[in-house]
């Protein structure tokens, strides 16, 4: 209940004759309206709500005498009538508190450094995690900043990364740091291949023919969730080295897709993305990759799978080699082929089987 | 001049005071006939008489709220509390009353008393004899702490005390006591409040203390010289308001700093000192400060009590941690 | 068996609690018409009283403690003490305050919560209000023990409540005034209730007074509700201390008509049948009855005192409303009476804070 008292009536008066009452007990009041009539030695006053509300009690009847700061009106809601104190004024809230339980954080483990070296690594403009540190435990010294301070000014001003070279660093950083990555390797024997053939096009559809022999690789895996999707088209990434640095423009559905389409819409997004034309959406989301590194050099690599892809096909350079034929030794066309897979969602025998699939398309004649 | 010891130094401060001010009293439990259980107010009665020299009933409480009444009515009383132990029963009129009156009456009345009372561990008493209530003191608003560490600072900052304004907690070293004597001239000559004292110079750490164990701390300067180290030794003095500028300075200039205190740990003054270095000195710093303590016990009796004070083996630990970080 | 030691504890009353003479009065009102100042003391005080709870119930200043019940120990004591004497009382002892010269606007102040209403203008040596309790009995003493030392003919007063007589502060207190035969006299008003706790269970002493045995002194119990009693007693006391007689405890019996304070709610823990037959008793009313019987008091001079009680109270109320808040700088200003450089830093912090709030 909230108790309005009788308010102080001014001019050193301390109670008043309630005359007449003008609401009831139940009675719904706005904010200003007569709640009451009381006489006081000079005059006849009307008391105004103070708030607006229902009555649930009146003290006092008529003719009996208020006193200024006695209840005159309790109002339904508002605080206990128990002040719970005996000095001030303890607020009483209607909040519920439900505390969630904190969740562990990780430990930090950073750079070991003084202040005052730190500091000293600021002013000298040195980055920290360069400098190798001769404290106790990792700690950098501040004559470990000088040193660095000295070699980094004979090399000269170090070039900051910028655009896409940024992006590749950051995003090889965050790649690094959290896939798992194995490789397998092995040769597909393209002997049977006819002159014209176009290694992209024989590519592409041995990649798609992995693919559904095993889907596992063209999929997306979420760290935090632990949790991966198997997706039903192949949105090609195609690892194209540009002025710039390395851009990875897509191809989407390349498994629905006709290969002279393909042929045509692969050759323009290399020249677009060469000549930064490539809007941002062909840039992302891709579901698998393939760097073909080997046109310009290199037989095995184990190239960065990119988060959320699980896995990225490079293709070495083509060469003649000796190979063993019914027994006997030919020289055939090899195109090396790595497969670089991210073990946290993908199994060994799921690689090799996606890359025994491969192989499989690309030793076709046709 | 002569050659006096601690306390003989605070009885020689107590008697300049009382003969050039007829205002100032003594009070406390024993003060009088026998000149205090540990001689501080000897001879006092006979010189100032019985209304001036009070043998008190035994009540802390009464001699700490009895001297606020007499500070009010413009006496200066300097009160003794027997021993460390004993005083925080006068916490309540020290901290409720004596650091309140001049703000509570927005300076109308006013508190000029000095509380007394011996204080730290080491003369193997029995329970309750050994206490370091520097901390509990210090975090009281509007009072002064000062521990002095010397014959000639015992003089002199019982005098600067005596004659302050506002309430003064006056703790003295026990153990120190009678442990060394030093030239001491009755002039009459306050040292200053509010600032430590620089006893050594040096360039390669700097020790801040207080109290007992700058007696320890200067022979491990002593140690340190020998071995080329060349340690800056701070007496601290007043614990509140405590003289940060020239700790600060001083590590400004050693990079290093080991706070020594025979207080427990945990929210020590200490501790006060290590976090104004951190917020105003971080980067002056070459090493974590450390700080050598008491660990957070009950004080023990005297068959362990060797193990629960900090002393010179701990003090040189902290300094050879200190020298090694980096 | 011989006895150590017997003592016995006089009752003082001379206005019954109808108002009518019980035993012969003392020679200061021997004429009724020289206790219409106490009357008018007692009627200004209650006013006082009443306008400071219409304060606190319209939120204009914080909790009060009520003096209703006790304006005859007020008026009593403060009646009797001179100028230069000193005062040391709890936060129920406005009434007295009044007397001694503290303005009604200052005692707003302070319950309104500034320190400047502290600062008394007129009785200058008198203590502020004591909030912990019996703790004024220490401070109590030392003032005495100055006033002897310096061989000076005043007297300190220190006022506290039944609860207090409890409390190992009162008991040094009392016990060192003995001792020392200083000039200080302790008056207990027993109001029978401390919060909430009644006097049966405060002590087992029959009487508070009795503590003054104790002690070494004498202890005197006067109908608290009876001013002309407690004024009667007051005034033996203060002489004996002044002529270095020592230290008096006089206990005054009244009743607390109101809460402990205006947060308190005291029909939580007493009947309401005890507090009406209190009123019965209650001291306004009883020296009316005698000064109207007496013919020295009548409606006309009631309602004309009630007017000027009313004006000078709202007077008093209104200069205090005026009064702005203090400056913020007001907390470090008395901290010491030199700020130390040290604490300079925070002054100059917090009001940057309070400078940027206000904007």
């Amino acid at each position: 209940m909230k108790i309005f008292k009788l308010p102080d009536l001014g001019e050193g008066l301390q109670e008043a004759e309630i005359v007449q009452w003008h609401v009831k007990a139940g009675d719904e009041v706005a904010i200003d309206q007569p709640l009451v009539s009381v006489e006081t030695a000079k005059a006849i006053v009307d008391i105004p709500a103070p708030y607006a509300g229902r009555i649930v009690k009146l003290y006092g009847a008529e003719r009996d005498v208020a006193r200024v700061g006695a209840p005159l009106i309790a109002f339904e809601g508002g605080d206990d009538s128990d002040t719970g104190t005996v000095v001030g004024k303890v607020e009483i809230g209607q909040q519920v508190i439900a505390e969630a339980p904190a969740g562990a954080t990780p430990l930090a483990h950073g750079i070991k450094a003084m202040p005052a070296v730190r500091a000293l690594a600021r002013k000298l403009n040195i980055d920290l995690t360069m400098v190798t540190p001769t404290g106790a435990d990792g700690l950098i010294t501040a004559n470990d900043v000088q040193r660095a301070a000295r070699i980094l000014a004979e090399l000269g001003p170090q070039e900051l990364l910028r655009g896409v070279r940024k992006v590749m660093a950051q995003s090889m950083t965050l790649a690094h740091a959290e896939v798992a990555c194995a490789t397998i390797m092995d040769d597909a024997d393209i002997d049977a291949w006819p002159e014209d053939a176009s290694v992209m096009l024989r590519l592409i559809r041995a990649i798609v023919a992995a693919a559904r022999a095993e889907p596992s690789l063209n999929a997306w895996y979420d760290s935090q969730a632990v949790g991966r999707r198997l997706l039903k088209n192949v949105d090609l990434g195609i690892a194209v080295d540009t002025p710039d640095g390395l851009l990875v423009p897509v191809l989407r559905n390349v498994e629905q897709r006709a290969p002279e389409e393909l042929k045509t819409s692969l050759a323009r997004l290399v020249q677009d993305t060469r000549n930064r034309k490539v809007p941002p959406e062909d840039l992302r989301a891709n579901t698998i990759t393939l760097s073909n590194y080997g046109s310009i050099a290199g037989r095995y690599a184990s190239p960065i799978v990119l988060p959320p892809t699980v896995a990225i096909v490079g293709a070495g350079r083509i060469s003649k080699e000796v190979v063993v034929v019914d027994d006997k030794p030919a020289v055939h066309r090899i195109l090396p082929l790595s497969l670089t897979f991210d073990h946290r969602a993908v199994t060994g025998g799921e690689a090799g089987r996606f890359l025994a699939a491969m192989m499989a398309d690309l030793q076709r004649a046709d | 001049m002569a050659q006096i010891t601690l306390v003989e130094a605070v009885n020689l401060a107590l008697a300049r005071a009382m003969a050039d001010d007829p205002d100032v009293v003594v009070l406390g439990e024993d003060v009088g006939r026998d000149g205090g259980v540990f001689r501080a107010t000897l001879g006092l009665l006979d010189k100032f008489g019985p209304e001036r020299v009070m043998d008190t009933p035994l009540a802390e409480n009464l001699i700490a709220g009895m001297a606020i009444g007499m500070a009010a009515e413009g006496l200066k009383p300097v009160c003794e509390i027997q021993f460390s132990g004993f005083a925080y029963t006068t916490l309540d009129q020290i901290l409720n009353h004596a650091g309140r009156m001049r703000h509570r009456t927005q300076g109308r009345l006013s508190c000029p008393l000095v509380l007394r009372t011996p204080c730290g561990a080491g003369i193997h008493p029995p329970e309750h004899h050994s206490e370091s209530p520097d901390a509990m003191f210090a975090h009281i608003p509007g009072i002064r702490v000062v521990y002095p560490s010397s014959p000639k600072r015992a003089y002199g900052l019982l005098l600067a005390a005596i004659r302050d304004p506002d309430p003064v907690v006056f703790l003295e070293p026990t153990r120190l006591y009678r442990l060394f004597k030093e030239d001491v001239i009755d002039n009459g000559e306050a040292l200053p409040l509010d600032t430590c004292f620089t006893l050594r110079e040096g360039t390669d750490i700097t020790l801040v203390t207080w109290g007992a164990m700058v007696y320890e701390a200067l022979q491990v300067a002593d140690e340190l010289g020998e071995q080329g180290i060349v340690a800056e030794v701070i007496d601290v003095a007043t614990l509140k308001p405590l003289d940060f500028d020239t700790i600060l300075a001083s590590v400004a200039k050693t990079g290093r700093c080991v706070v020594v205190t025979e207080a427990p740990r945990h929210c020590s003054v200490a501790s006060e000192i290590a976090a104004t270095l951190a917020e105003h000195g971080l980067l002056t710093l070459l090493a974590p400060v450390q700080r050598v303590t008491a660990p957070d016990i009950v004080v023990p009796l005297a068959r362990l009590e060797q193990h629960y004070l900090p002393g010179k083996q701990q003090i040189l630990a902290a300094v050879k941690k200190t020298l090694q970080f980096a | 068996m011989t006895s150590a030691a017997t003592f016995r504890i006089e009752y003082l009353q001379f206005l019954d609690a109808h108002g009518k003479a019980a035993a012969a009065l003392p020679a200061f009102a021997q004429d009724p018409a020289a206790l219409i100042p106490l009357y008018r003391a007692m009627v200004l005080m209650r006013t006082y009283d009443a306008k400071a709870i219409a304060l606190q119930r319209t939120g204009q200043i914080g909790t009060y403690a009520s003096i209703l019940g006790k304006e005859a120990v007020e008026a009593g004591v403060g009646a009797a003490m001179a100028t230069d004497d000193v005062l040391l009382c709890t936060y129920r002892e406005n009434g007295a305050q009044i007397m001694r010269g503290v303005t009604m606007c200052e005692l707003l102040l302070y319950w309104g919560g500034d320190e400047r209403g502290s600062d008394f203008a007129g009785p200058r040596r008198d203590f502020p209000v004591c909030i912990t309790i019996a703790s004024q009995c220490l401070h109590a003493v030392g003032v005495a023990y100055a006033i002897k030392l310096r061989r000076q003919p005043r007297v300190a007063v220190c006022m506290l409540g039944d609860g207090a007589t409890s409390k190992g502060d009162f008991y040094e207190s009392m016990n060192a005034a003995g001792t020392w035969r200083l000039p200080v006299v302790f008056v207990v008003t027993n109001n029978q209730w401390a919060i909430s706790v009644p006097r049966e269970a405060q002590s087992a002493a029959q009487t508070l007074a009795q503590k003054a045995i104790a002690a070494g002194f004498e202890g005197v119990q006067i109908d608290g509700n009876d001013v002309v009693a407690v004024h009667h007693a007051m005034r033996e006391a203060l002489a004996k201390a002044r002529s270095g007689g020592g230290p008096t405890l006089l206990e005054a019996v009244t009743y607390r008509l109101a809460d402990h304070t205006t947060a308190d709610d005291a029909s939580r823990y007493r009947p309401p049948e005890e507090v009406a037959a209190a009123w019965k008793c209650e001291p306004v009313l009883r020296l009316r009855n005698y000064l109207s019987e007496a013919g020295v008091w009548n409606k006309t001079l009631e309602e004309e005192l009630l007017r000027q009680c009313n004006e000078q109270v709202q007077a008093a109320a209104q200069a205090y409303l005026d009064t702005p808040a203090p400056p913020v700088e007001q907390m470090f200003d008395h901290l010491y009476l030199t700020l130390p450089a040290a604490y300079a830093v925070q002054r100059a912090a917090i009001l940057a804070v309070a400078a940027e709030a206000a904007q």
